[in-house]
């Protein structure tokens, strides 16, 4: 009985039935993952569809980022589902009131937009090593042409038309996924904390930030490991893309706490009872302080007074590190918190993360590791590097 | 269009009707039939078995305590108060529990297979609603524990299906009178020749009822009544010799001691309502275990009275009653009861 | 909308279609195609459930808060009526208490969960409150029975994303343990906490008004041993059932009124500090 479920402690009143957290921290997990879904292919957008040359060394990147990512979202889901084997009930017989049951739909067809648009960017190398391969591995490639090696020009404009049709569908497509994960959190009139209009856009922004960090991360991460220089035109501008989207961020947190106080509507005692005990550490010092203002600033004086080299390299990617602990922090003070807050109002509860359980810190780091291991993997299959950008 | 994107289209086609042929097959049987749930659902969950099957499935075996029950203050539907037999004694009906199939029912109901506990602890089941609490409304009969029961449990004074009517316990057998009478002469000299007392210090005891008297006698031995004569005497007699002697001045008639005087006689009247639950409307008890009041000497009744008060007489009623009561009630009250016609 | 169960067309499919558009916004107009034939298929009559006509009743709650004496017999029977855990943390219904102490502002609420209570009881399912206020100074107490509010517009419906549960069309909100995957998004989406996941059968739980018990005329447990009638139940299709005459004969409220769920479970002597 005693290990069925984990009895919160509270203070002040709340519902009986409230005393066990409905979502646990890989509810926390699947926003920061769809985030980086969708943030990653905010990058490879900026060079697909607005053409922004100085990104080509990261476009392809960030798709297959972006894919590998999409790829581990369901799970967190999966396994926070009381019933994971009617995991497909929501896709069967959806209801289409429930932002939950959109997203079977929703991400299935990101997925399959995704799967596209990788497919016609890596089809000239998968034609090539279909060619070349034998064994399973040349198999794999083999079925992935579907049989046909057409690389003529006619063949390489149609896929050109393709990818840039599917990155345009591919922009409204990974926003709207990500606003609407935003908007299960915001759309619940229950939760004070929770019911906001601004929730999807700050969701998006947080979201954006969290992939384009990701991608300075990783592009600095791939560079060393191929031994080869970092494109400072590249990183210079996810530097200004990053800056500029933290702005907007910062901006819609600050707005949507300011109206969330200055409303102050019923619950706000206990709500500023949380917001300036239990809050503290994870939201002011670590999401605010450390992971938001610290970067925002440091990006803004390497702006400022144009620094560059090896300094912004290490400046900008300790930025997007702390901005990736910060985003998470986001979504865990957003799911988590929102629960610590009771419904009635009157009091509040505390969360404890159990350590090694289906729903843990162990499950939770797993699945947060895991869509690495999967890029890792991927990039040896579909190398993303455009080579002919810089020296080998 | 180049034949790649031909052939992409096609395995398009193909996953997109498998997906549709798919979601068709698994959707369950009955989905859409009302709304967007399994219509059979809710025939389903109207199947369970009720638990709870209501007082009037008991009135069929238990008539008599059905009966007793609905004339009590426990079932008063006027007011809305009814305290039904499942409250007490918990549903009648029960289930298994088979989490594999959580609305079905497979269990055992009373009175096939499972037999209903009757409450043991009825301090603790009584005081869930007539323990006095901040919160519940006035109308509430509601006591303070520790003053009203002490230690005692509640079916110790209280009828369990009509809470007003009052219970006693007693072990005392009926006796033989035959015998009692032969063992009599030493209970003359202070309870009088037939049992009629000469003597106001000293209570009649013709006519009591027996299992009072044989309780009575009992007492002295336990030090549940104080009188070095009465304790001597008891201790010399058996269990048996006791139920005799109660027998026999049970059988006797009574003379009552019209001792009273008449404007607190009035007045006691009045306050003699509560008495009338245990003692009988006219002081004349039609129960075997209490004593009757009336006729009996007013000194003897008022000395009665202040002796529970004071507990040197136990009895968890008595002392209570005794408590609430002021000198002055005790004596107006000594002289009602010494007033009446005894049987 | 379902003050009229007589209307043929069910009385939810014209809300529903309504937020179903602005719910699935776009992506409801690309899945539009892969939903099967709902609009099509014909609408039988009722359920078969024996000797009862879903569209003959119109079920509602009521609770006399001014009646509660808070002894939690209801408690104890929703949870041996509906198989509950019987832990302290998952109940179909509950009691509050309700205590504002002289000279303070702020009123202090329990209920049978709260660890003291749990102390007095002996036990975690066995229900009690403690008697902890009796030798303070009490300005104002009350107990406030509470439980699923069967609303007319369900938050909890709303946010299913597999129809596992719904609204009758007597009025019950009900859950098909059978389709719930267990995502726990109704139990958020309750304003009032009256869902609980149930561990022991991983899906979610919740009061149905004990409809296996009404819809064979028999009361719901809680009212059923409620020894004071501050619970009362009945068919607002009949003038003169208990809950037609206490809502006739009572000024009443609902809780939470603003979140629009309109809730069918209607208090009588209720403060404003309850919600």
């Amino acid at each position: 009985m005693d290990t069925l479920f984990h009895v919160a402690p509270f203070t002040g009143y709340v519902y009986p039935n409230e005393t066990v957290i409905p979502w646990t921290v890989l509810i926390a997990i699947y926003p920061y993952l769809t985030g980086l879904v969708a943030g990653a292919f905010t990058m490879s957008s900026l060079y697909q569809v607005f053409g922004m040359q100085r990104f080509k060394p990261v476009a392809h990147f960030a798709m297959l980022t972006s894919l590998c990512c999409m790829l581990i979202v369901p799970l967190p889901l999966l396994l926070h589902l009381g019933q994971p084997m009617r995991a497909l009930n929501p896709v069967i017989t959806p209801h289409i009131t429930s932002a939950f049951a959109i997203f079977g739909y929703a991400a299935g067809f990101y997925v399959i937009l995704l799967l596209l648009e990788n497919w016609f960017v890596f089809r000239p190398h998968i034609v090539a090593q279909a060619q070349q391969r034998t064994g399973p591995l040349g198999w794999f490639y083999r079925i992935l042409t579907l049989g046909s090696y057409d690389l003529s020009d006619r063949a390489m404009r149609y896929d050109r038309k393709w990818i840039f049709a599917l990155a345009i569908i591919g922009i409204p497509g990974a926003h709207g996924l990500h606003g609407y994960v935003g908007f299960v959190f915001g759309s619940l009139k229950s939760r004070e904390w929770w019911s906001s209009d601004l929730m999807p856009p700050i969701f998006l922004f947080s979201a954006i930030i969290s992939g384009v960090a990701l991608l300075i991360v990783l592009y600095a991460i791939s560079c060393r490991l191929r031994k080869i220089p970092i494109d400072l035109d590249c990183m210079k501008g996810m530097t200004y893309t990053l800056w500029g989207f933290m702005l907007f961020a910062l901006l819609l947190e600050a707005v949507e706490f300011a109206s969330l106080v200055y409303r102050g509507r019923e619950g706000i005692e206990v709500i500023l009872e949380y917001v300036s005990g239990p809050l503290i550490v994870p939201f002011w010092i670590i999401q605010i302080g450390v992971c938001s203002l610290v970067p925002v600033l440091w990006l803004t004086y390497m702006i400022w007074r144009g620094v560059g080299g090896n300094a912004l390299i290490a400046g900008t990617v300790l930025s997007a590190l702390l901005v990736l602990v910060g985003v998470l922090m986001m979504r865990w003070n957003v799911v988590i918190g929102g629960q610590e807050i009771a419904k009635t109002g009157k009091g509040l509860l505390t969360y404890h993360m159990p350590l090694f359980e289906r729903e843990s810190a162990v499950t939770a780091a797993v699945l947060l590791i895991a869509p690495f291991v999967l890029l890792a993997a991927a990039v040896r299959l579909f190398p993303p590097w455009d080579d002919t950008n810089g020296p080998h | 269009m180049p034949n790649h994107i031909v052939r992409l289209l096609l395995v398009m086609a193909i996953c997109a009707a498998v997906a549709y042929v798919g979601k068709q097959l698994l959707t369950v049987d009955s989905f859409y039939r009302f709304g967007h749930y399994r219509g059979n659902s809710v025939a389903e969950i109207a199947s369970d078995k009720p638990k709870y099957a209501t007082s009037k499935s008991c009135e069929t075996c238990h008539k008599e305590i059905y009966a007793e029950w609905s004339k009590s203050v426990h079932y008063n539907p006027e007011q809305g108060k009814v305290v039904k037999c499942e409250v007490c004694h918990g549903a009648s009906g029960s289930r298994d529990k088979n989490p594999n199939a959580y609305n079905s029912s497979t269990g055992k109901d009373h009175p096939k297979n499972l037999k209903l506990e009757n409450p043991s602890d009825t301090v603790k089941l009584c005081t869930a609603c007539h323990e006095q609490m901040p919160g519940r409304p006035r109308e509430q009969k509601q006591i303070v524990v520790v003053t009203h029961t002490g230690n005692q449990q509640c079916k110790d004074c209280h009828d369990f299906h009509s809470p007003r009517k009052f219970v006693g316990t007693s072990t005392s057998k009926p006796g033989n009178a035959a015998a009692g009478k032969a063992i009599s002469e030493d209970c003359v000299e202070c309870h009088g020749k037939l049992g009629v007392s000469e003597d106001i210090e000293f209570p009649s005891i013709a006519g009591q009822p027996q299992t009072y008297l044989a309780d009575a006698i009992k007492a002295y031995t336990k030090d549940l009544r104080r009188g070095n004569r009465m304790r001597k005497r008891a201790q010399d007699l058996s269990v048996t010799d006791s139920e005799n002697l109660a027998a026999y001045y049970a059988s006797l008639t009574c003379k009552s001691a019209k001792d009273g005087e008449p404007n607190a006689a009035i007045r006691g009247r009045a306050l003699a309502g509560k008495c009338a639950g245990c003692h009988g409307e006219k002081g004349i008890s039609d129960k075997l275990m209490w004593p009757s009041l009336a006729g009996l000497s007013k000194s003897y009744l008022e000395e009665a009275l202040k002796s529970y008060k004071a507990e040197r007489r136990k009895n968890g009623m008595m002392n209570i009653v005794a408590r609430n009561l002021s000198d002055a009630d005790g004596a107006d009250l000594a002289a009602y009861y010494a007033n009446l016609a005894c049987r | 909308m379902d003050d009229k169960p007589e209307s043929g067309e069910p009385p939810e499919a014209g809300r529903r279609k309504f937020l179903g558009l602005v719910g699935g916004g776009s992506i409801a107009i690309a899945t539009t195609a892969l939903l099967p034939q709902a609009a099509a298929v014909v609408v039988p009559d009722k359920p078969e459930i024996p000797g009862y006509d879903w569209n003959k009743h119109h079920w509602a709650f009521g609770i006399d808060a001014t009646k509660c004496i808070g002894c939690l017999r209801c408690v104890e029977a929703c949870k041996v009526e509906n198989n509950v855990p019987t832990d302290a943390n998952h109940f179909r219904t509950w009691v509050e208490r309700y205590v504002t102490l002289e000279g303070e502002e702020k009123t202090r609420i329990d209920s049978q969960h709260d660890p003291v209570n749990i102390q007095a009881a002996g036990a975690e399912g066995k229900y009690r409150f403690a008697n902890r206020y009796k030798d303070a100074k009490v300005e104002k107490a009350f107990f406030v029975p509470k439980l699923c509010n069967h609303c007319t517009h369900p938050a909890c419906v709303q946010v299913c994303p597999v129809g596992a549960t719904y609204k009758t069309e007597d009025g019950a909100v009900l859950i098909d343990h059978t389709m719930c995957i267990g995502c726990q998004y109704c139990v958020q989406a309750c304003p009032y906490g009256a869902r609980f996941f149930n561990e022991e059968i991983q899906a979610t739980d919740k009061c149905t008004w004990c409809y296996h018990r009404i819809t064979k005329g028999l009361n719901p447990a809680c009212v059923e041993v409620c020894p004071v009638s501050a619970r009362i139940f009945g068919d607002r299709n009949d003038k003169q059932s208990p809950i037609s005459v206490f809502l006739r004969n009572n000024r009443v409220t609902v809780l939470r009124p603003e979140s629009g769920n309109a809730p069918n479970v209607f208090y009588v002597g209720i403060d404003k500090e309850v919600s």
